[in-house]
């Protein structure tokens, strides 16, 4: 079965922590099936998870155990890429949502993206990948175009 | 001097100095007689025994000849003498003119030709000093243009990096101030579609650098 990590889910960090709250839930539920077998009364507490997780076992139960989904998560974590993204100023959810589905549709259905922000950038923002350093921040362009200020400044 | 006035001029001194002393001898033995003489005219005397009178008259006569002969000689002598002196005299003085001519003439010659010479000395000279007047004047004016290009050029390219350098200035002062006044209003909400827009743009090469590596 093919793992959709949704939106929020963006990060390897975020992927370590999914996996942590399903493999938690995992290990509960196998406790609660014994306990179910052995006929055992009292039934504990799910553990607390967070809607992403919630979502993706709801979804992956359907076909497959969640010990696979364990698995998937892992091997996911172990081959997706992965895109660092600098902004100005720390992403709301909202714009976290936005960039990563645009990476998930336009780069790879698999790509991790961390981001961290750096109020040194004014705006845009920085991708790196690799080696490869994309940089569109405001600060570049202003510095890039600093030689044009002189010009624009004896034409007013 | 012409050599046949000097040949003349010596013959005529050869000549006095013959004619003089033949002279002076014969008006001697004329006037102061030889004792010999007398002596042999009493030889003469006791050999020829003319009268007295006869002899005398003889002796006249013979005096009388021999004084006019001498006198004859004497005023020739004279005035060979002074046709000799005036001749020498016309021709030293001719001659003196001819050769202080010549001189004067050979004197302004040179003195012609040297002034001739030093006049072409002199304009050469001129010539010359005015010639490397001109070529220090060409080379002097091509200095100066020289010298007005270059500090012309030195002073626009300084006068460049001036303006380089404040503009430099200018532009890191902007950028600093706009740098250190933007980064306390950070809107990403505002930012977003220009956030997606540069992803766009550049979909194609991440999505190559993300494949490549995969």
């Amino acid at each position: 079965m093919k793992l959709n990590l949704p939106p929020s889910i963006a990060s390897t960090q975020d992927l370590a922590s999914l996996t942590a709250e399903i493999h938690e839930y995992a290990r509960w539920s196998v406790h609660e099936s014994i306990k179910k077998q052995v006929k055992v009364s009292g039934k504990a507490m799910p553990p607390t998870m967070s809607p992403a997780a919630n979502e993706l076992i709801r979804n992956w139960v359907r076909d497959a155990n969640i010990d696979e989904l364990i698995d998937a998560l892992k091997n996911y974590a172990a081959t997706a890429s992965s895109v660092n993204i600098t902004l100005a100023a720390p992403p709301s959810s909202g714009i976290k949502n936005t960039l990563v589905t645009w990476c998930r549709e336009n780069i790879s259905p698999t790509v991790l993206v961390t981001f961290q922000f750096n109020a040194t950038l004014l705006g845009g923002m920085v991708v790196q990948h690799g080696s490869r350093v994309f940089d569109w921040s405001f600060r570049r362009q202003i510095l890039a175009e600093r030689q044009r200020f002189p010009e624009v400044l004896r034409n007013v | 001097m012409n050599i046949y006035l000097q040949l003349f001029l010596l013959l005529n001194v050869f000549a006095i100095g013959v004619l003089t002393p033949i002279a002076v001898r014969h008006a001697r033995a004329h006037f102061k007689p030889h004792p010999s003489d007398t002596k042999d005219s009493h030889i003469a005397d006791h050999s020829v025994r003319l009268p007295q009178a006869v002899r005398e008259k003889l002796l006249e006569e013979a005096g009388a000849k021999f004084q006019a002969v001498l006198d004859r000689s004497a005023s020739e002598l004279e005035r060979d003498l002074k046709n000799t002196s005036t001749n020498l005299g016309k021709q030293l003085e001719k001659t003196g003119t001819e050769v202080v001519m010549n001189e004067i003439k050979h004197y302004q010659a040179i003195l012609v030709k040297l002034r001739e010479e030093t006049e072409a000395s002199a304009f050469s000279g001129r010539s010359e000093i005015n010639k490397h007047k001109t070529e220090l004047i060409e080379k002097l004016n091509v200095r100066q243009v020289e010298l007005e290009a270059a500090l012309t050029e030195e002073v626009a390219a300084e006068k460049e990096r001036l303006l380089k350098q404040i503009d430099t200035k200018l532009a890191d002062a902007v950028a600093s101030f706009l740098v250190e006044t933007l980064q306390h209003n950070v809107d990403l909400g505002s930012q977003t579609a220009y956030l997606t827009t540069m992803l766009d743009e550049h979909k194609a090469e991440i999505a190559k650098k993300v494949s490549d590596e995969a």
